[in-house]
């Protein structure tokens, strides 16, 4: 929508990489201390929709025994956790065949959900999922979540349990800008400035299509929350012409730069475009061992395996059952 | 429910920074309280607070109040209404819209001048209101925004102070972002009055330009100069999307009937086509607009409204065309007060503040206790303090004893404009957090200069 140059997303979502750095460092040691505390730091979104941390070990014996047992996720592994439920949710989009916009926005919306949390307070599958069910929704494919669950065989309450959290942590800034549409305008772009008759135009088609699957690359990696669309695009499109060669691209730049009065210099837009393209070439998904072994870890953060499944199921159980607003503001959560 | 239910006792945070004076309106979204700030900064400013209904049973958060504060968060215009905060009830998945007060809309205003003063709004009144609409529908349609509900009713004005007499468009429902194919209505199971509807539509078009939006403001500019609905078409009451005959009807008798010539497009649309109601049939040659708005058919008001009545959508004049016309260049001109005009002399009517139903609580629930007429608007206004709907809001302790622990906030504010960020609505647990967000708003990464994000449509209507 609207014009990318007054958006929340250029003005609040793009981020320097030491910004990014600090998110999930800060995101990822509150839930260390969170483990420290209560030996476990999975939240629990309430059936009213309410947040709690688990209950503190009080007896100390216990509690210290566990602590020592339960290590904490590095900001690494949280990296592959999220790098493997963003390719996850690639993969359920396709299964669903959703148009790639619905995709690049669910992609945003869970990037920018793991900005402000850490995967050890919040279980990403049903963040994952949520962010799939927002995005149909705010894009106008709407699709049930019993549907969507249904599709994946998952119980569909708890992606309506997170979605509230969910706006919220995208701090209600739901419009997002993906790189497919820039994409597209710069080809047409790129049509007027080679005056491109049939055997170009076709090219041009050739050099969009290979530019596409560039974008879905990036939208895996950090790069959308480092850079605006536009130049995601560009780059996209400027390592399709250098397999395709297509155009002349430094020129095409040349003449781009000649039009608009641009706030930065061609040298800077090279930076950026070599900088994206160095986060495609270091993007790495962490081998099924590796996972396997952050898993175990994560499941033990989030305090899976103990007396807290009996608890989940009495929560679950509890889904159905509408109370009336007296008694559930009057429910005690944990501080 | 008692004194009131338990939403008085264990009044949620946010709260507690609203006086509740009553509800001001009601709709198919929800309801719409009218309601004070208390904190010392903004001391009884005036705030609206939109309820919506929870969604339907397994569709989670109602999406049309998703749609109403997404769009909201990417806009500012003057002529545009401001959404102030967007807080959240926990308990029934809810949302709550804050928005800056505004005292006046073109419905009641119309009424106004119908039933009490009967006589027309004078024409500086009419030129100001008209032009500010256009000014920030300009801006919406150049965000690629269509409002697709332009009704008299949502056309707010702001009443006594700083923005005294500015047009806010209000109700962002139902409004879309063209770029996206946009469904039709009546497959959103929306509910729109049918008597601003575009003929394209009523016809049956599939996809809705900007241009459904200038039919609706020429038709409340008729409006304003009558002070009755243009085209006040029976509706027809079925589901789906039933064939609007008599709204057609109505138009073609004070337009003509539309023709292949005049509207080449007309031979696509679907209920043109089948004429099952024989529509094609020419009934209506004399077009009377003029005389039906009683102008002179050389004015330029005339040539204005005629341009936004332009049954060729493609033909239809845009809001950038239309702030440009001459009548808003010849006296008088319009002016950013609609109320009181920059040259003295002129008479100004002094409209009656909005009616407040004081006996219903943010709940929906009305109270037992009071049992004051819905109607008595003046008797609210700026009398506030005193009256029981204060003294209802005042917080009683809650019962929390013998619990340790400490009951959470079942609503979270969500302050979208301060920029407080993740501090009050994130961290329901107050476990310390890294606030971000002001960081973040320095931080602008400047997109370059360059067509990176085009235009959806390549052809679009100039």
């Amino acid at each position: 929508m609207a014009d990318f140059l007054t958006s929340t997303h250029r003005a609040k979502w793009i981020f320097s990489p030491q910004q990014l750095d600090e998110k999930y460092r800060a995101a990822n040691q509150r839930a260390k201390q969170i483990l420290e505390k209560c030996g476990a730091t999975l939240m629990e979104v309430d059936v009213d929709g309410s947040l709690s941390y688990p209950e503190p070990q009080i007896t100390a014996k216990d509690g210290a025994e566990k602590h020592a047992r339960t290590k904490s996720l590095s900001i690494e592994e949280e990296q592959c956790i999220r790098v493997f439920y963003e390719n996850k949710l690639q993969e359920v989009c396709n299964n669903f065949r959703f148009p790639h916009k619905i995709q690049a926005t669910a992609l945003i919306y869970f990037k920018r959900f793991y900005l402000q949390w850490s995967v050890m307070e919040h279980q990403p599958k049903h963040i994952m999922l949520t962010c799939i069910y927002a995005a149909c929704k705010i894009e106008e494919n709407h699709v049930s979540a019993e549907e969507l669950g249904k599709g994946i065989s998952q119980d569909h309450q708890m992606i309506l349990n997170n979605e509230m959290i969910v706006y919220q942590s995208l701090e209600f800034d739901l419009i997002v800008y993906a790189p497919y549409r820039s994409v597209e305008g710069f080809i047409n772009d790129m049509e007027e400035f080679c005056n491109a008759g049939d055997d170009q135009l076709q090219m041009l088609k050739t050099l969009q299509m290979t530019a596409r699957s560039e974008v879905d690359k990036m939208m895996l990696t950090d790069a959308p929350l480092l850079f605006p669309p536009g130049q995601l695009a560009l780059a996209a499109l400027y390592n399709s012409n250098a397999f395709h060669k297509v155009i002349d691209f430094d020129s095409y730049l040349g003449s781009m730069f000649s039009r608009q009065n641009s706030m930065h210099t061609i040298s800077e837009l090279f930076e950026s475009l070599n900088a994206i393209d160095s986060l495609v070439r270091k993007y790495k998904v962490p081998s099924d061992k590796e996972l396997k072994h952050i898993n175990r870890k994560l499941k033990s953060c989030w305090g899976h395996s103990t007396h807290d499944e009996s608890k989940k199921r009495e929560k679950k159980s509890k889904h159905k059952s509408k109370k009336s607003s007296n008694e559930a503001q009057t429910m005690p959560s944990l501080v | 429910m008692g004194d009131g239910g338990g939403s008085n006792r264990n009044k949620p945070e946010w709260l507690q920074q609203y006086d509740l004076i009553g509800k001001i309106g009601e709709g198919t979204y929800g309801l719409v309280f009218l309601a004070r700030i208390k904190s010392s900064s903004n001391r009884g400013k005036s705030i609206a607070i939109k309820k919506f209904k929870q969604s339907k049973d397994g569709d989670g958060v109602s999406p049309t109040a998703i749609r109403e504060i997404m769009l909201l968060r990417e806009i500012t215009h003057e002529n545009v209404v401001k959404l102030v905060n967007v807080h959240i009830n926990h308990v029934d998945m809810s949302l709550y819209l804050a928005f800056d007060y505004a005292e006046h809309d073109l419905y009641e205003i119309i009424r106004h001048h119908r039933d009490k003063v009967n006589q027309s709004i004078n024409q500086y009144t009419v030129k100001s209101l008209l032009w500010q609409l256009l000014n920030g529908l300009n801006y919406l349609h150049s965000n690629w925004i269509i409002h697709r509900d332009l009704k008299p009713s949502n056309i707010l004005v702001m009443g006594e102070g700083e923005e005294h007499g500015v047009v806010k468009i209000a109700d962002f429902g139902l409004a879309r972002i063209y770029q996206a194919p946009l469904k039709p209505l009546s497959e959103n199971g929306v509910v729109v009055t049918i008597w601003y509807r575009a003929p394209e539509l009523l016809l049956g078009a599939k996809h809705y330009t900007s241009a459904v939006d200038m039919w609706a403001v020429g038709c409340i500019f008729a409006e304003l100069l009558t002070l009755k609905p243009l085209f006040q078409g029976a509706e027809v009451k079925a589901t789906p999307n039933p064939f609007q005959l008599d709204q057609l009807d109505k138009i073609f008798k004070v337009l003509g009937h539309p023709t292949l010539e005049k509207w080449p497009s007309l031979a696509n649309l679907p209920h043109w086509q089948q004429d099952t109601q024989h529509i094609q049939a020419h009934k209506y040659d004399n077009t009377s607009l003029y005389s039906v708005v009683h102008l002179s058919p050389k004015s330029p008001a005339y040539d204005l409204l005629s341009k936004m009545l332009e049954y060729d959508p493609r033909k239809r004049i845009t809001a950038a065309q239309a702030l440009e016309h001459e009548y808003f260049k010849i006296e008088p001109q319009p002016g950013r007060n609609a109320f009181v005009p920059c040259q003295p002399g002129e008479t100004f009517v002094n409209y009656p503040t909005r009616p407040v139903d004081t006996t219903t609580d943010f709940e929906g629930t009305t109270s037992m206790q009071s049992s004051q007429p819905v109607s008595s608007g003046a008797a609210v206004s700026g009398s506030m303090p005193g009256s029981h709907v204060s003294n209802r809001s005042v917080p009683r302790p809650m019962n929390v004893s013998g619990m340790q622990r400490i009951p959470h906030q079942a609503m979270q504010a969500y302050n979208l404009t301060s920029q407080a960020g993740m501090g009050g609505g994130m961290n329901p647990g107050g476990i310390p957090m890294q606030r971000g967000v002001p960081q973040q708003q320095l931080r602008r990464k400047d997109q370059m200069g360059m067509p990176g994000y085009p235009p959806p449509q390549k052809s679009r209507r100039i």
